[in-house]
């Protein structure tokens, strides 16, 4: 799939169907006792509320012309009773749904969070973020009324239609059908309106996930923003976006508005039918007794099948809501463990690429036919042209993709059969983009190993020369930092990454650039540090700085899909080949 | 209630039709009764009259077609009428959140740095998404409601007044009770809206925190961390739900109690006046029916309350975004200039602290235009902070900058950004095109300035993406390396030709090969401009006309590469440091 800008929708392939609404089902069925105790509870209560009336029908037939006070009160006394228990039996549904609906939106929301863990890097950077976030926030939100209380509605007022049906055939047969002929009218309405329909609330969420984007990107990009003067440019933009939401949003509730429109309309003009048919045209079958009857069953009847065409508009607009969520559900989770992938473990550190073959995707090759040993404790440095793949190699031994061709092993292990977490659990990767949490420091630097104790912590930043700054600030450790690292520069972060880094004590350590916004000195100071950590590890740094690299065991000059050059630094030296090239240059300049 | 009132000075423009819609709401109410009158109408007049005339049934029918007539015509009628009203009201909240969209997303922008550190993106998409959309709510859904359920209550009243004083007040004795209740309610449950509000933000922010360290997450296998993480988030916001739907059920039974109770009220003291020969069955059967209507919009208030008081949680966190303000604004007479700055840049005794600490002590600098300077030293010294205060992304705590002899805080600020590249150390591309990112500035770029100004910027790789510039590079960036980002940002700071230039640490991921060349086309630029540039390699700081270092705020070293190297302080060290390799080198050799 190309890349998904914030003004693009994203499409979906699917046609509608009720399978997505099927598949919600799963998340109700844990519920279906409460379900259906519901149900059976709502039954009561309507059961209490037909009952009622009969008390005062009774009451002015014969407790008041009979001026019997006491027996009105009597009356009054089991009335009381009655709506005692209905008002009894709604709590008890009203909070069982609560707790259905609050768990059903729990569970989705888990699931999709879960499920998004598991996604590759891919994933998160093929589209906008803001169009991830609203997923997991809005529209599970959005579902949650229609899978608890819609549904139980909609049983509700399907058998109420039922059960008036069942009295008006037994009333009349002939009234009855001039009633129902406005059910085909509307049946033909509906298979008209429903696709149209479902579109536009297609388009209502494809236009806020593209609206929230937008917002959410240029909240994250306000500083550039603002260093470009680009504010007009973007209000311009933006008043695209927001217009498209409002006009998708406008269509969808006139197309909505329209089915509460026609049944009103359809269902008097049957039950104008129905009386012309009783008085007018049948010549005298039907008494009017029974036409008074009719008249009362066929408004009832008209009133659930409104109530279900409003249910049918949210259910509609709910669907396309669970078709986002469930094809984020559904994003196949293309780097996950093996079948019967075992544990990895506790490694040495040997690394071996067997003619791997790599490429983003799949057509352009990075890496081709790449074979590589590595000893368990040998350090090396990855130099080359920006964009030949260094990156990617480190990828790979951690598995970030999978290869295309060959295999990576550690200590003899094909990576692709061990489980994810006991491979990366064992691997310290500093990436180029040192991302910190909000939080406070303390906590940012716990992340790579959560149960480290505050000397293990402490001690870790002495070694990579971050304990200075940190305990300058004002609450030391405890210092609260801002998503993103807000108030910290970037050489501290990168300095906090370390830290983090180094505290999970890795087999292999993987360091992206780590060190390209730390000043120098403070560079010489935590190399020193380093020296003594790197014994027993086996490590891959990457960097464009030669003073970072040049006691590496061995260096990798990574060019043309695979290594150009490897040797230690005197070796290349004397090759006088590409890193001869690159460190001359280098020495020119300075 | 002024949420309500600011909401409604929001609704500028279309207030007439809102005003409409109301008055539609209440017609609407009105027009419910007429069918009802008609088909009773059916009945007493054609119905119950057929036995009665047998023989001559022409005039019956003749009624019934035009009372038919009538029903189908005051429903088309009724209907059209309600359609219009309910697209119309959509059509006001729409407009609303449209406005207040628009309104804040230009706050949003204009806001700085020191907002942005105290606001998570979290946070404001959840005041900019749900709670904006409770303000639709407001306009859209609870106000309409509530006017149907006044509406329908004092015309039932009303109604019922005109058959049997005693009667109705004996039915209405009851509302206080409802209100009280429903009232003690609402006192209890609106801290409970607010934290229920608070938890959403909360796991908004974790889930778009989540999305962004995606990749910190998976180096650190802490998947399962997050995911319990979240869950404990998820949880709060359940239980923070439930609670609300709980605290109105423990009131549930009394207020759908009382208001049921109308019935039994009405067959008690009703049966006993119709016993004494007070009121007639009629009246008692009509204040039966009644009774069920005056009850409704009673059981509706509970429902609106619970929505009124998310309503007002919400749209409090609305407001308070809309009326924020950034410390850094224009001055009220800025100056405006069309034409380019120098760039003349002078630092005069600048000190600025932030949270309690000093980041800068009594800089002094001068900058000549078309200067390149270079700026060194450890990390957290103040060097970005230092730069920050050319184009006011931090305004100076005392003392002052100037540009061309103003001080810059004098400038408009689009004035004064207009004429100043800046490619910062974290480099931030959008989700567009890379053509579009490098024309961010200025979008009349042609085709042909953007490929050569990423041609001086070294950014050849662009020819071998998919498809060249008009590759969609992902938000932040990704899928790009970090030296491929850093060359994007670079391209984009010099096609808006500024007078200044500033590189914060702009070329650190890239390879020195490529960084001579951009060296070299700095050197070599087809516009005057000022180059203020944070290295930290002598490769890139060697050639600049100025060096400064500098150490816990403060200038420590000032002067040219050989007047820094003579006076063997802390340049000199990096110096020895960075060729360390080659004196090795030569002993080797």
């Amino acid at each position: 799939m190309a890349r998904n800008k914030f003004d693009v929708d994203e499409n979906l392939e699917s046609p509608f169907n009720i399978k997505h609404l099927k598949r919600s089902f799963i998340y109700i069925k844990k519920h279906s006792k409460k379900m259906i105790l519901s149900l059976v509870l709502s039954g009561l209560s309507v059961i209490c509320a037909l009952i009622t009336p009969k008390i005062v029908g009774y009451a002015v037939d014969y407790t008041i012309p009979n001026q019997d006070f006491p027996q009105l009160l009597l009356l009054a006394i089991a009335m009381a009773a009655l709506i005692g228990l209905s008002v009894f039996f709604a709590l008890i549904r009203s909070k069982y749904m609560a707790y259905v609906g609050q768990d059903i939106i729990y569970d989705i929301r888990k699931d999709l969070f879960e499920h998004l863990q598991e996604l590759s890097f891919q994933y998160y950077d093929d589209r906008p973020h803001g169009k991830i976030l609203v997923r997991i926030v809005n529209y599970v939100n959005n579902v949650s009324d229609m899978l608890s209380n819609g549904i139980i509605n909609f049983v509700l007022e399907t058998f109420n239609i039922i059960f008036i049906l069942i009295f008006m055939f037994t009333t009349n047969v002939q009234l009855t059908l001039i009633v129902l002929t406005g059910v085909p009218v509307f049946l033909i309405f509906i298979f008209i309106i429903k696709p149209k329909q479902r579109r536009s609330w297609q388009a209502v969420s494809n236009k806020n996930s593209n609206l929230n984007a937008y917002f959410q990107e240029s909240i994250d990009g306000t500083k550039i923003t603002q260093s470009f003067v680009r504010q007009k440019e973007n209000a311009n933009i933006f008043d695209k976006l927001n217009r498209a939401n409002k006009d998708a949003v406008m269509y969808a509730v006139r197309l909505s508005n329209f089915v509460p429109f026609t049944v009103d309309n359809i269902s008097v003009i049957v039950i104008s039918l129905m009386y012309l048919g009783g008085i007018a045209w049948t010549a005298q079958v039907v008494s009017f007794g029974i036409l008074v009857t009719m008249g009362d069953y066929a408004w009832r009847l008209w009133q659930p099948i409104l109530n279900i065409a409003n249910l049918y508009n949210n259910l509609i607009n709910t669907l396309s809501y669970l078709e986002r969520i469930f094809e984020t559900i559904d994003e196949p989770v293309t780097v996950k463990n093996a079948e019967h992938a075992t544990l990895l473990p506790p490694i040495t550190g040997n690394v071996v690429f067997e003619d791997v073959t790599f490429s983003y995707d799949g057509t352009k090759n990075i890496l081709e036919h790449l074979n590589l040993d590595i000893k368990a404790g040998e350090s090396i440095a990855l130099v080359g042209p920006t964009g030949a793949g260094k990156t990617t190699v480190v990828n790979l031994i951690s598995r970030f993709y999978n290869v295309n061709g060959g295999a990576v092993k550690l200590d003899g292990n094909d990576i692709s059969q061990v489980t994810l977490h006991s491979l990366r659990s064992q691997m310290g990767i500093m990436l180029q983009d040192s991302f910190i949490f909000s939080g406070n420091i303390i906590d940012n630097i716990r992340y790579g190993k959560l149960d480290a104790t505050e000397e293990e912590i402490k001690k870790a930043c002495e070694t990579v020369r971050a304990s200075e700054f940190i305990e300058e600030m004002e609450d030391g450790y405890y210092t609260q930092v801002q998503e993103r690292g807000g108030r910290l520069s970037q050489g501290q972060k990168q300095l906090i990454a370390f830290a983090r880094t180094l505290l999970c004590d890795p087999k292999i350590l993987i360091l992206d650039e780590a060190t390209s916004s730390i000043d120098a000195k403070t560079e010489k100071l935590l190399q020193e540090g380093l020296q003594k950590l790197l014994v027993g590890r086996t490590s891959f740094i990457i960097a464009h700085r030669l003073s970072t690299i040049q006691h590496c065991d061995r260096i990798l000059y990574i060019a043309d899909k695979g290594v150009a050059e490897s040797g230690s630094h005197e070796e290349l030296m004397k090759k006088k080949g590409l890193y001869y090239q690159l460190y001359t240059a280098q020495l020119e300049q300075a | 209630m002024q949420q309500i009132r600011w909401v409604w000075e929001n609704m500028k423009g279309f207030q007439k039709s809102y005003i409409f819609a109301l008055i539609s709401t209440a017609i609407l109410q009105i027009m419910q009764l007429i069918n009802p009158i008609i088909s009773q109408k059916i009945v007493d007049e054609v119905v119950y009259q057929l036995p009665k005339q047998q023989d001559n049934l022409k005039p019956l029918i003749h009624t019934l077609y035009v009372l038919v007539a009538c029903m189908i015509g005051f429903t088309l009628l009724r209907t059209t009428l309600r359609y219009i009203s309910m697209v119309v009201y959509e059509n006001c909240g729409q407009k609303f959140l449209f406005n207040i969209k628009a309104e804040l997303y230009d706050k949003l922008q204009s806001q700085d740095m020191k907002f942005y550190s105290n606001h998570r993106t979290g946070d404001l998409m959840t005041r900019l998404t749900g709670d904006l959309e409770m303000g639709k709510h407001g306009i859209a859904f609870i106000s309409r409601c509530l006017l149907e359920c006044l509406f329908l209550f004092v015309a039932t009243s009303i109604y019922m007044f005109s058959k049997d004083v005693l009667l109705t007040l004996s039915l209405l004795a009851i509302t206080p009770f409802i209100f009280w209740v429903t009232r003690l309610f609402s006192n209890k449950v609106g801290p409970y809206f607010v934290d229920l509000r608070e938890r959403l933000s909360l796991l908004n922010s974790n889930a778009q925190e989540n999305i962004e360290g995606n990749r910190v997450v998976k180096a650190f296998a802490q998947e399962a961390y997050e995911i319990k993480k979240f869950d404990e988030k998820n949880l709060d916001y359940r239980n923070a739900n439930l609670k609300t739907t709980l605290t109105w059920l423990r009131y549930f039974p009394a207020v759908e109690g009382l208001s049921q109770a109308l019935a039994i009220a009405v067959l008690l003291v009703g049966g006993y006046f119709m016993m004494i020969g007070r009121i007639t069955a009629g009246t008692f059967l009509a204040f039966n029916s009644l009774c069920w209507t005056l009850c409704i919009p009673m059981r509706m208030l509970g429902m609106l309350l619970n929505d009124s008081q998310r309503f007002f949680a919400s749209i409090n966190k609305v407001i308070e975004l809309y009326y924020s303000k950034p410390d850094i604004k224009n001055h009220p007479d800025a100056i405006v200039k069309t034409e380019k700055l120098q760039g003349v840049i002078s630092f005069q005794d600048v000190c600025v602290s932030m949270h309690k600490t000093n980041i800068l002590n009594h800089i002094n600098l001068d900058i000549k235009a078309g200067e390149t300077v270079a700026i060194m030293g450890s990390t957290g010294a103040g060097k970005t902070t230092l730069i920050n205060c050319i184009d006011r992304f931090v305004d100076v705590t005392s003392g002052k900058v100037t540009i061309d002899g103003i001080d810059v805080r004098k400038y408009d600020l689009n004035t004064l950004r207009k004429n100043i590249g800046l490619a910062s150390q974290d480099v931030f591309l959008f989700s567009d095109t890379i053509d579009g990112n490098i024309a961010y500035g200025d979008l009349s770029l042609s085709e042909d300035e953007v490929r050569h100004f990423a041609e001086i910027s070294a950014a050849d790789f662009i020819d071998k993406t998919s498809d060249g510039f008009q590759t969609i590079v992902g938000e932040r960036g990704t899928g790009l390396s970090g030296g491929q980002k850093q060359r994007i940002a670079l391209a984009r700071a010099l096609a808006v030709r500024p007078s200044i230039l500033i590189l914060d640490d702009t070329t650190s991921a890239v390879d020195l090969e490529t960084e001579k060349f951009i060296q070299n086309s700095l050197a070599n630029l087809d516009f005057p401009c000022t180059k203020i540039i944070i290295a930290q390699r002598i490769s890139t700081t060697k050639r600049a006309d100025k060096i400064v270092i500098m150490d816990k705020g403060n200038i420590i070293e000032y002067g040219t590469h050989e007047e820094l190297l003579k006076q063997k302080g802390y340049y000199y060290e990096v110096y020895l440091l960075q060729n360390g390799i080659s004196s090795l080198e030569q002993e080797v050799c």
